[in-house]
């Protein structure tokens, strides 16, 4: 008798609140992953510390809000300021460099990143770098969110049947992805502008650029500032995802399935990042369906090599990825 | 042919210093870390500046190690190898299945480890990196194929053997003490396995023909291909080299550390890219010394700071170099 | 050293300039002075250094001694944008057309102060940026129609020959509206009469505008029969300089072409500052 080693559970299609969580995670890392196609897609800047500006935008804002006692939305706009501002203050020695050399240096401030929330006490406070929410009794930074998570819930879900506990998530998932289609619309439309067109330019040929009167390191340093502030946006709605940060969630493996779903998605398409975030996430996520006989860390570890050999085999038959143009693939040719 | 150096108008003398610091940025280095030791001896005391030095060139050993191997492919693939640190971590993890369950003597894991990983670089250039330089594959290409194989890798890894951190079965208490200086006798081997090492590949790479070959690969792959040098052939054997320096250097930093896990060789790729930097990228002597100068920076630095922030110090002197001097210590300045 | 003719104050003034690298000395000593609204033509045997020369000119190598001054103001050590955007515009001798952008994304990158590519102004002065964008159309089909590009206008500039790819870079160049434009080997690769309407456009530029345009040309009958002076380089350095006539029947110039070989003596450096392998060395070129 021939048992079947693997067994497919076919639960997963009527566990909303699992795949609801699968699309907000999709939804934020679409937002942290358009940053990465203007930076690689668009300017050739090979930028592997997101998952550190991600963290810095989460924690900053939580601070800003526990610590510090701004008002809410001020301290998510400071956020994205202050994010923005590492991110020219780490451009600024980098971005003369090699695409590669520039690669490892950001990865490199990710990492450093980590360091600081990990050990700075004084700073991020709490439990190895897991950052407590909570500003006093019961109050919580995620507070002002819920309340507008709860609107929605009564206002609109509810009327239309999708209130129930299973749809907690869902006015996340709502919010997340407007805010992820503005942006790529933001984004769409800024790249089919003058200004984008220089950074297209660049990112082909750097002295064609300068030759014609463009300040490349300033654009270089432009686009990876904006990509700084997506970075920050997508750590806060992670933040209100978990309602805790902790310095586990900004590894940089997180980056580099950032680049799994840039590839997936393909070079120098914004409407492609949306598709391979949720090609990548359903993926991943949805191998918990399968049961296999393994434990947990040999599961995960199993997902990630799997999206490591897509990766690789991407890059080596096609590199323009699902929807992105062979030309794209200009960069350092 | 006119040599000869650059005629300008009388510059001054301060202009001369710099000058003079320009082209002599070996003799600078040395004096920067002497003004540096100078200043934590009189600050902490010669003991504890002692002990850290020691440290210092353990670590060292090991960093010189790995940086040697990534600077080596550097001219091969053109890029750097993101790969490097994760097969490091191969390195140990063999020697630990070969040391430990396996319950061979340490010196017999070290040899499978360097050799197992050494013909895994070899299958790399076979299966991966020559028939994407075939295809002419660009420099986004291949890093992005570099990380997937460092994905792969590392949970390959992990899926094999499980996060939990696993130790060599080596001596970890025994000591000498030499001087009113500590190392542990492990600790002792791993810096004359490493200097050894260092010293024969050193040799190698000065003096034989085939090193010859293998630095000028490195330095600059395209103008040695036309000069008559056999490079498939030794694309290989710098490969082989390159990842048995790197599994040598993992089982090594796991017998020192006595921790190993996953991530380890990851979390040191940028202590080696340090190294390889501050030496002079595509340049196998400057690896070597900028791998022992990131050792002893990063234990110097516990003088100063809290040990959590060692890597930090890589992470600071990658910076500098790359603004004071991009090519490091021993790359040329400009390259035709 | 002011060699100028009458009639014409100098624009350009490079004065003594040297520049070594890899123990090769490329620039040696090299000094002359290009007249306002002139065309001048810079020719010399293969090696001589006159690529180089133009890379150091523009910006993209650091020469290590000497004194380059444009429209009197020393553009020594001046990054490659910043002179561009002071008038002074290049070409390549390997072109660099944006291939995987339409060839009107070439022509419409260079239309200078385009309120569209500074990011503040992108947002908050939407009319002048539509209105930037419809000059710049303009111009560009303007010039893409006297270089006979037209209808490749929304191609991908790779999809172009290699004759008009060079035409392409020349209307770019042009497109910026330039004071001197300095055109590496502009004749190379076009078929006569394209390359006639293109010395047509130069002249023309040169009469009604004032446009100075300096050329290095292996051409000597577009030397000779278009430029009003020549200057020599051999060895890095200027040998000889005067109308066609005198520099053609200058003794040092013949011994310079005949006597030098054909191998290099000097390499012609890739267009690129020479810049270390951590900061994206050896490129194209």
């Amino acid at each position: 008798m021939i048992s079947l080693p693997l067994a497919i559970s076919f639960d997963f299609l009527t566990a909303w609140e699992f795949w609801i969580g699968v699309g907000v995670l999709a939804g934020i890392y679409g937002i942290f992953v358009l940053g990465l196609q203007l930076n690689v897609g668009y300017t050739g800047i090979v930028n592997f510390g997101q998952a550190g500006f991600m963290a810095i935008g989460a924690y900053s804002a939580i601070i800003l809000v526990v610590e510090v006692g701004l008002p809410f939305l001020l301290a998510l706009l400071l956020s994205i300021l202050i994010t923005m501002a590492i991110g020219v203050l780490i451009g600024m020695p980098s971005l003369r460099l090699r695409a590669d050399y520039f690669a490892i240096a950001t990865i490199a401030f990710s990492e450093i990143v980590r360091d600081i929330a990990q050990n700075a006490r004084g700073l991020t406070g709490g439990n190895q770098g897991t950052l407590s929410l909570e500003l006093e009794n019961d109050v919580f930074f995620t507070d002002p969110w819920f309340k507008v998570s709860d609107w929605i819930a009564e206002n609109v879900l509810d009327p239309i049947g999708l209130g129930g506990r299973e749809f907690e998530n869902l006015p996340l998932l709502i919010v997340v992805w407007i805010a992820l289609g503005l942006l790529a619309i933001g984004m769409t439309l800024l790249i089919r502008s003058p200004w984008g067109r220089v950074l297209r330019a660049i990112r082909e040929d750097e002295d064609a650029a300068r030759a014609l009167g463009k300040n490349v390191f300033s654009y270089k340093l432009q686009s990876l500032a904006i990509a700084a502030g997506l970075g920050a946006i997508a750590g806060w709605f992670l933040a209100f995802n978990l309602q805790s940060v902790s310095q586990d969630n900004f590894e940089p493996l997180y980056t580099f399935l950032g680049y799994a779903i840039l590839v997936l998605g393909g070079m120098a398409t914004f409407g492609g990042v949306l598709v391979g975030s949720i090609i990548l996430w359903t993926v991943l996520e949805g191998f918990r369906f399968l049961d296999l006989p393994l434990s947990a860390d040999k599961q995960a570890a199993l997902r990630f090599m799997v999206v490591g050999v897509v990766l690789i085999l991407l890059m080596a038959f096609r590199p323009q990825g699902a929807f992105g143009k062979r030309e794209e693939m200009v960069l350092g040719d | 042919m006119e040599g000869g150096e650059a005629i300008g108008p009388p510059l001054g003398v301060r202009a001369g210093a710099l000058d003079w610091a320009r082209r002599n940025p070996a003799w600078v280095a040395v004096g920067v870390l002497a003004i540096i030791a100078l200043l934590l001896i009189i600050a902490e005391g010669l003991q504890p500046f002692a002990q850290r030095s020691v440290n210092g060139l353990v670590a060292g050993s090991y960093f010189a190690l790995g940086a040697i191997g990534l600077t080596l492919v550097y001219g091969i693939l053109k890029l750097v190898n993101f790969a490097h640190g994760d097969t490091l971590t191969l390195g140990a993890y063999i020697g630990f299945f070969f040391n430990v369950t396996l319950g061979l003597p340490i010196f017999l894991a070290i040899l499978f480890a360097v050799v197992l990983v050494g013909l895994f670089g070899v299958a790399t250039e076979k299966v991966m990196w020559r028939p994407m330089r075939r295809k002419r594959a660009g420099m986004l290409q291949l890093l992005l194929m570099a990380l997937g194989l460092a994905f792969v890798l590392r949970n390959a890894i992990q899926f094999v053997a499980g996060t939990q951190p696993r130790a060599l079965d080596v001596d970890v208490t025994s000591t000498y003490t030499f001087l009113d200086l500590t190392i542990g006798r492990t600790e002792l081997y791993v810096v004359i396995t490493g200097f050894v090492v260092l010293s024969a590949v050193a040799w190698m790479l000065r003096s034989t023909r085939l090193g010859r070959e293998m630095r000028a690969l490195a330095d600059n792959f395209d103008l040695a291909e036309t000069t008559g040098i056999d490079t498939g052939r030794v694309v290989y054997i710098t490969w082989f080299l390159a990842a048995g320096l790197a599994g040598l250097a993992g089982v090594l930093v796991v017998a020192s550390s006595g921790s190993l896990n996953p991530n380890t060789g990851f979390f040191l790729l940028l202590p080696i890219f340090a190294a390889v930097v501050l030496g002079g990228i595509g340049n196998a002597f400057g690896a070597l010394a900028g791998g022992i100068v990131i050792g002893l920076a990063q234990e110097w630095s516990t003088l100063v700071f809290a040990p959590e922030w060692k890597v930090a110090v890589s992470f600071v002197v990658l910076i500098i170099v790359l603004i004071i001097r991009p090519q490091g210590i021993f790359g040329r300045e400009r390259t035709l | 050293m002011t060699d100028a003719r009458a009639g014409g104050k100098p624009i350009l003034n490079v004065e003594d300039v040297h520049l070594s690298f890899g123990g090769i000395k490329a620039v040696n000593g090299a000094t002359f002075d290009v007249r306002e609204g002139s065309i001048t033509a810079l020719i010399g045997p293969n090696g001589a250094g006159k690529t180089t020369l133009f890379n150091v000119i523009t910006g993209f190598y650091k020469a290590q001694a000497g004194e380059i001054t444009y429209n009197g103001e020393s553009i020594f050590g001046k990054p490659p944008y910043a002179i561009t955007k002071r008038g002074m515009v290049r070409t390549f001798q390997i072109t660099k057309a944006l291939g995987a952008m339409p060839v009107i994304d070439n022509m419409l990158l260079a239309a200078p102060r385009n309120p569209g590519e500074n990011l503040a102004t992108l947002l908050a002065r939407r009319r002048a940026v539509r209105q930037r964008e419809r000059e710049a159309y303009e111009h560009a089909y303007e010039l893409l129609r006297t270089f006979n590009l037209e209808d490749k206008a929304n191609d991908y500039a790779a999809t172009l020959s290699g004759g008009q790819r060079k035409l392409l870079e020349l209307a770019r160049a042009l497109m910026t509206e330039p004071r001197m434009v300095l055109l590496d080997e502009p004749m190379a690769g076009i078929n006569p009469s394209l390359g006639r309407r293109l010395l047509e456009h130069m002249e023309r530029l040169r009469t009604e505008e004032g446009v100075t345009f300096l050329f290095v040309e292996h051409d000597m009958e577009v030397v000779m029969n278009h430029s009003d002076e020549v200057i020599v380089m051999a060895l890095g350095r200027v040998i000889a300089r005067g109308t066609p006539e005198e520099v053609r029947s200058d003794q040092r110039v013949v011994d310079a072409y005949l006597g030098g070989s054909s191998e290099t003596d000097v390499p012609e450096g890739p267009p690129t500052p020479p810049p270390t392998e951590a900061e994206g060395g050896v490129q194209g070129g």
